[in-house]
């Protein structure tokens, strides 16, 4: 994903200084990782490096300098490019979980009871997702939702390895 | 629990032969008695009476109507198991004229079966009753043509839908043609008697009586959803509410189902009025003959409309079996699920027994109000009533005979798919 | 206070369950899932005494259920349990509130009382304004929901849920369980749920897997 690409669509509503963007960038998509503000300035540099952003103003009230970037035509140009473009579907299968299954079956030990295990901390980590769903933001059920999909997908996938697990480690020892 | 789902067909099968078979013995009887009343008829009625071949038309209509209903029904209940499975082959690719064909010989092979053991037993009959039996052979040809008949229908709706297998989409909710029906037959009826011809009259009577059967019939449904309408409103138990509901749901397949009924009830108040009558006013006994054949005919009407109500009513559960299943499973006890059945018929019953006694009685006493002897009015509704009861009682007992089918179909099996 | 010991139950040739033991505390929220043919729904059946378990026990508040005779075991159903289809399995010619009123009025309550527990049960579930109408003019969420709510009309200590947003999209389907979960937690309500979405099973406290008629974990 792309951090300056959410950091010009925020800008896209009013010019906005580096705290105001990663406050509300944390707010927007509670699911994801928290910016830490170093990577928030050195992406809105980047941006204006690219002529995607520039300084609106300076603002200094008592406390520290405070820089207010303002979104480009040409960034604007670069916003709507990108969300026109499609995200590629995962090409490769990079999945932790999938690799060490096969690893697990591999070097001799299967993998049922490191499956079984994995799907009770899935379930237990969707558990907390849907208690968050009860009382959160709409923000919060959209990632919530994300996070649930995905997960259970993984578990529908844990599924399937076990009961294919079977014909896998034959196909190894053979 | 695919094992009931491969048991059905079978049973299916079954009840189609049985049905069939029972169709072919009504209707050979029928002709049997039909037989014998033509043959009393000429020995001391004919001459006597001028309305003897009323008797004799009145008779044919009470007897070919079970035989038909019956038919209908059974094949109502094929068609209603067969469903699904006919729907599965059309969505499999097989075409419309193919799926008709698969029905109409699958029903026509039961029927078959059937009308060979009716027949066998109806020639038993017309040997006893000491009449030629070659007439009654007609009646097993009949019925294999209408089992076949009813299985080129029983497609209808799957050919006109591949995916429309849900049962009862629609309710079948009365008709104002219903009750054009009810006049016509009567107009024909008053017409026949104005007349006076006695062939044009016995034709003119036979076929209005047929058609005011068919009529009344129809006419029933209105009747039995009014009745429902007011149990339901009354209704104090779940018994009575369920009940109150799947009869006003349907008053339709009720009135149908209980054509029969209503006619015997009609047929006997009528009969019992008139001989008390006879009895009060000590006419010579010369009609012994002719109410012993309408006696003997509401006798098989009454077996027949027992047929038809059971069939009716497997039907019904049919229909209902995982709404049941589920009510069961979540603690509705079976009696109480049963008294449902028996309920279900005392709604339906009640009124159209009642409105056939009184119009049996009716029939008899207005054309004869001057003569007719006052003194014996409470012996005749006395009879009436026993008549209407007699219905109403047996439409019960019928309803109590399919409580095991009833405890199949609460089976947790049902709730499977 | 319902547990099971040692279960087992096979149709035929087939075994659904093998020495399945189980305890289920009061208002737990507890997810049985495994594969299709797994013993999931047996299970549940034995559970909520609708079949007899051939070998083994159910306990419910220390009383033995399976031991019961059929009037037992229905009573026990229909004051004790609670129980949810997948689909639904209203009576289609009973209003949404007739058919929530059922329950109530097979165990010997008076009409108008038993409706107005019903319209409440209803409103609960957020499906009020569905009361008068039949179940075939219901959306699929709807008449689950009133399915639910004919479930927990007479105050259950256990509701038995079996593939209850089977027949569901996923937002309809959510809106059940929420509401079902909701529910049954504000009445301290034990809920026994099988299902093969983990989505669904998300909202169990426990898990328990099945798998060849055995627990896996």
């Amino acid at each position: 994903m792309s951090t300056g690409h959410v950091l010009l669509g925020l800008l896209v509503e009013r010019p906005k200084h580096g705290y105001e963007l990663k406050k509300e960038h944390d707010h927007r998509l509670p699911g994801s990782r928290p910016l830490a503000y170093g990577q928030v300035y050195a992406t809105l540099q980047r941006l204006e490096r690219d002529g995607w952003a520039e300084v609106a103003e300076t603002l200094q009230e008592g406390g520290p300098e405070r820089t207010v970037y303002a979104i480009t035509d040409e960034g604007k140009a670069e916003l709507d490019g990108w969300l026109e473009r499609l995200e590629p579907p995962a090409p490769h299968v990079a999945s932790p979980l999938f690799a060490r299954v096969v690893v697990a079956t591999l070097a001799g030990g299967g993998a049922d009871g490191y499956l079984l295990r994995q799907r009770a901390a899935h379930l237990a980590r969707m558990r907390e997702l849907t208690l968050r769903k009860a009382d959160g933001t709409p923000a919060q059920v959209l990632a919530a939702d994300y996070a649930l999909q995905h997960l259970d997908a993984d578990l529908r996938w844990i599924e399937t390895a076990i009961a294919r697990l079977a014909d896998l480690k034959e196909e190894i020892d053979a | 629990m695919s094992g009931q789902g491969h048991a059905r067909p079978v049973g299916r099968g079954r009840l189609m032969t049985a049905g069939a078979a029972l169709a072919t013995l009504l209707l050979g009887a029928a002709v049997a008695l039909l037989e014998l009343g033509l043959l009393s008829s000429r020995e001391d009625l004919w001459r006597t009476r001028d309305d003897a071949p009323l008797i004799a038309a009145l008779a044919l209509a009470l007897m070919a109507v079970p035989a038909a209903a019956f038919v209908h029904q059974v094949s109502r209940l094929a068609q209603a198991t067969g469903e699904r499975r006919l729907a599965a082959l059309r969505l499999a690719g097989a075409t419309a004229g193919q799926v008709r064909l698969i029905a109409a010989r699958e029903s026509g092979r039961h029927a078959l079966a059937g009308a060979l053991l009716g027949g066998a037993a109806a020639l038993a009959f017309a040997l006893v009753l000491g009449v030629s039996p070659w007439w009654t052979l007609v009646a097993p040809p009949v019925v294999v043509l209408g089992g076949v008949l009813s299985g080129l229908m029983a497609g209808r709706h799957v050919i006109a839908s591949p995916l429309g297998v849900v049962r009862r989409a629609r309710l079948r909710q009365p008709r104002a043609l219903d009750l054009v029906l009810l006049l016509l037959g009567g107009g024909m009826i008053t017409a026949g008697f104005v007349l006076k011809h006695w062939f044009i009259t016995s034709v003119l009577v036979g076929v209005g009586a047929v058609v005011l059967v068919f009529g009344l019939t129809l006419a029933a449904t209105w009747l039995i959803r009014a009745s429902a309408r007011r149990a339901g409103r009354r209704a104090g138990t779940a018994e009575a509410l369920l009940a109150a509901r799947l009869v006003e749901a349907d008053p339709r397949a009720w009135a149908r189902t209980l054509s029969v009924v209503g006619l015997t009830v009609f047929f006997g108040a009528g009969v019992t009025t008139q001989q008390t009558i006879v009895l009060l006013r000590d006419v010579s006994s010369s009609f012994e003959a002719g109410y012993r054949l309408v006696y003997l005919a509401l006798l098989i009407a009454l077996v027949t409309s027992a047929g038809a109500l059971v069939v009716h009513q497997a039907e019904d559960l049919l229909d209902h079996r995982r709404s049941f299943a589920a009510l069961s499973a979540a603690g509705a006890p079976g009696d109480a699920l049963g008294r449902v059945l028996t309920r279900q018929a005392l709604i339906a019953a009640t009124p159209v027994c009642a409105v056939a006694a009184v119009a049996g009685v009716l029939v008899v006493v207005l054309p004869l109000v001057d003569v007719f002897p006052w003194t014996g009015l409470p012996l005749t509704l006395g009879l009436a009533g026993a008549m209407a009861g007699i219905g109403v009682l047996g439409a019960s007992l019928v309803a109590r005979l399919a409580r095991p089918i009833l405890a199949r179909a609460l089976h947790p099996g049902a709730l499977h798919r | 206070m319902l547990e099971a010991r040692a279960l087992r139950k096979s149709f035929g040739r087939t075994t659904a369950l093998e020495g399945v033991s189980l305890s289920i505390g009061e208002g737990e929220i507890v997810a049985i899932t495994g594969p299709s043919g797994s013993g999931k729904s047996t299970l549940l059946h034995c559970l909520a005494g609708i079949i007899r378990p051939e070998a083994g026990e159910v306990t419910f508040g220390g009383r033995r259920v399976d031991s019961l005779d059929d009037a037992g075991r229905t009573r026990l159903r229909r004051e004790s349990f609670g129980i949810v289809f997948q689909h639904g399995e209203l009576v289609p010619e009973l209003s949404a509130m007739e058919n929530v009123a059922l329950p109530l009025l097979f165990g010997g309550h008076a009409g108008q009382e038993s409706l107005r527990s019903a319209m409440e049960a209803l409103e609960r579930l957020g499906v009020a304004d569905c009361a008068e109408r039949l179940p075939g003019e219901l959306s699929g969420g709807q008449s689950q929901r009133v399915a639910v709510a004919r479930a927990l009309v007479a105050g259950p200590k256990v509701v038995f849920a079996d593939e209850p947003t089977g027949a569901l999209d996923s937002l309809a389907g959510e809106l059940v369980m929420k509401e079902l979960v909701r529910t049954a937690e504000a009445a301290r309500m034990a809920l026994v749920i099988v299902t093969h979405d983990n989505r669904v099973a998300s909202y169990a406290n426990r898990e328990i897997v099945l798998r060849d008629g055995r627990v896996a974990g």
